[in-house]
């Protein structure tokens, strides 16, 4: 393995995104802090969600929006610019295979995402204090999450051809999953047949999960950390593969 | 051993057929310029050979080791100037080099930077953002990159296309010193002067065959065509048939052929004929009028 390459390329991905930190980092912190003072304060400050106050309840699934969007985000766009700039040159003509990018460009990601989302928590923190219950399952909700988001935004950034279409998995997909994905509600508390739709839409467990474990509340399962795992084994195997064989990156 | 082997290398693009069959070898320490017209398939070819390109097929082998199966290991040896000027505007002038370094797996090395940056006189700009460099100055970087990693053998692909004249032979000069440092250089160029300032060897490609490979003094002495041109101080009453007198008997021009005599010999004969010989002027062989005949031959008959 070359692992100075692979360092290398992870490095780079962070200076990248580090260099319009406004951009990458600030935005998206302001942005989901919005949410929390509509949402949290203005909507239904009072009451309670699972059990516990509803500014509490939602930080969960706004630290998971924070950190999928731009994980998300930072691969799908800089794979995508690469191709665009040319310098996707750079990178095939040098000695790095599947494994040399994968950790440069999934790295780079993780650590915005990880960023964005701990920023978050933090500034939540300030106006609910300072609690984790399960903090190893946390930690792994938030990597694994982290993880699967990077690598699903470099999958779109070498399938797309176009600036547009790099936002479509954000747009179409993950943006009406995590409104309907529990993040500023109980799905349990959801009329039939909502509820058992819900059940289907895979961001719901996974934030449930990250709720499990930043709070203690909620279902018990592990759903969202099986699937959260699955579709990190499946996304990770295609992503290789195409990585492999160089597919819409080599001629 | 053979920097490079490539055999019966074949590229088709949907349904187009950019490289019918390639075989090449290219030798250890050479300079090896790689000709031919617009879309002729030199750009597919260094493409493939450096992993940018999937062959349709056929076979390349990077010192000795197939490139299919250990193809990443080789290419640690191997650099390219891509024909399309490709930068990260994100970055200056230093830390793209220094990110190619990395790429290739060598340690932080400030002092190669230096070495690089000087060779190309990028100094000034070392901390400029690539895209505050003017068009010459891309390219001089873009080479800097190929070369970062100290690579045994360099691809360049049109190298001086939009480069200044000056800078052009500044640059031939870095190719040279790359030569005598023990590096292979596989070029391609539309400057034809270029690859005769500095090609061991040529090879011509058109419509994605090669259609002719050998020592470039060879080659323009075998296919070259040098030319003698006479002027008379007065008409000429009479010049011998292997030339052509002009129509006011002032000028007479001969062509040398392999199969006649050359141009000493019918200097000679003017002499001995007492013609009032004003001025003498030789035209060299040029590789432009090899190129010309060769492609015209290849587009005649299939062997040139
Ligand atoms: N990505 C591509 N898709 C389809 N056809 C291509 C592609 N790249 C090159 N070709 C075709 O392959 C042929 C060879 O192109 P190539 O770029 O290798 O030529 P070249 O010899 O480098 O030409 P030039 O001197 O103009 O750079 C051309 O007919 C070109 O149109
Ligand atoms: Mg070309």
């Amino acid at each position: 393995m070359n692992s100075i390459g692979a360092r290398t390329l992870l490095e780079k991905e962070v200076r990248r995104f580090l260099r319009v930190p406004g951009q990458t980092v600030l935005q998206p912190l302001i942005s989901t802090s919005l949410y929390f003072i509509v949402f949290g304060y203005s909507l239904g400050g009072r009451g309670s969600v699972d059990g516990v106050p509803y500014l509490q309840f939602i930080v969960p699934g706004l630290v998971f929006l924070g950190l999928a969007n731009n994980a998300f985000l930072n691969t799908s766009s800089s794979v995508f610019i690469t191709k665009i700039q040319g310098t996707v040159v750079d990178l095939l003509v040098a000695p790095l295979g599947p494994l040399e990018l994968l950790i440069g460009f999934v790295g780079g990601a993780m650590a915005r995402g990880l960023l964005v989302g701990i920023l978050t928590w933090l500034v939540a923190m300030v106006f609910t204090g300072f609690e984790v219950a399960h903090p190893l399952l946390t930690f792994v909700m938030l990597v694994l999450g982290a993880y699967v988001f990077a690598v699903l935004g470099l999958l779109a950034g070498v399938w797309a051809e176009k600036f547009e279409q790099i936002n479509f998995f954000p747009t179409f997909l993950l943006l009406p999953l995590t409104f309907l994905g529990g993040v500023f509600y109980s799905v349990h508390t959801l009329p039939e047949p909502f509820r058992t739709l819900s059940q289907l839409n895979p961001v719901v467990h996974m934030v449930e999960g990250l709720r499990l474990g930043m709070l203690g509340v909620g279902s018990e399962s592990t759903l969202g950390l099986v699937l959260l795992a699955a579709v990190a084994v499946g996304a990770t195997a295609l992503a290789w593969r195409l990585l492999d064989t160089g597919y819409k990156l080599k001629q | 051993m053979l920097p490079l082997e490539v055999d019966t290398l074949v590229k088709d693009y949907k349904g187009q057929r950019a490289l019918d069959g390639v075989s090449l070898s290219i030798r250890e320490g050479e300079i090896f310029a790689l000709l031919g017209p617009n879309g002729a398939g030199k750009t597919t070819l260094i493409g493939a050979v450096c992993g940018l390109v999937k062959k349709t097929s056929g076979r390349i082998t990077l010192f000795g080791v197939d490139a299919d199966t250990g193809g990443r290991q080789a290419r640690a040896q191997v650099g390219l100037v891509p024909q399309e000027i490709n930068f990260d505007p994100f970055f200056s002038v230093r830390e793209s080099l220094a990110l190619q370094l990395g790429y290739y797996g060598r340690p932080k090395d400030p002092a190669r930077i230096d070495e690089v940056l000087a060779a190309l006189k990028l100094t000034e700009k070392a901390n400029a953002p690539t895209r505050a460099l003017s068009g010459g100055m891309k390219r001089r970087l873009l080479i800097g990159k190929a070369l970062v990693h100290r690579p045994k053998l360099v691809f360049l692909d049109e190298p001086t296309a939009g480069v200044d004249v000056e800078l052009r032979r500044d640059l031939w000069a870095y190719v040279q010193r790359l030569k005598k440092e023990g590096t292979t250089v596989v070029l391609t160029t539309h400057y034809l002067e270029e690859a005769e300032a500095l090609a061991d060897r040529v090879g011509i490609i058109a419509k994605g065959k090669l259609v002719l490979v050998d020592d470039k003094q060879a080659l323009i002495q075998r296919l070259g065509e040098r030319a003698l041109k006479v002027t008379f101080q007065k008409p000429a009453s009479d010049a011998p048939s292997v030339g052509v007198l002009s129509a006011d008997r002032l000028t007479f021009t001969f062509v040398e052929k392999p199969s006649g005599p050359n141009c000493a010999e019918v200097l000679g004969l003017l002499y001995a004929k007492g013609l009032p010989i004003g001025d003498v002027a030789m035209q060299p062989a040029t590789l432009e009028d090899v190129m010309l005949r060769v492609l015209e031959n290849s587009r005649a008959g299939p062997e040139a």
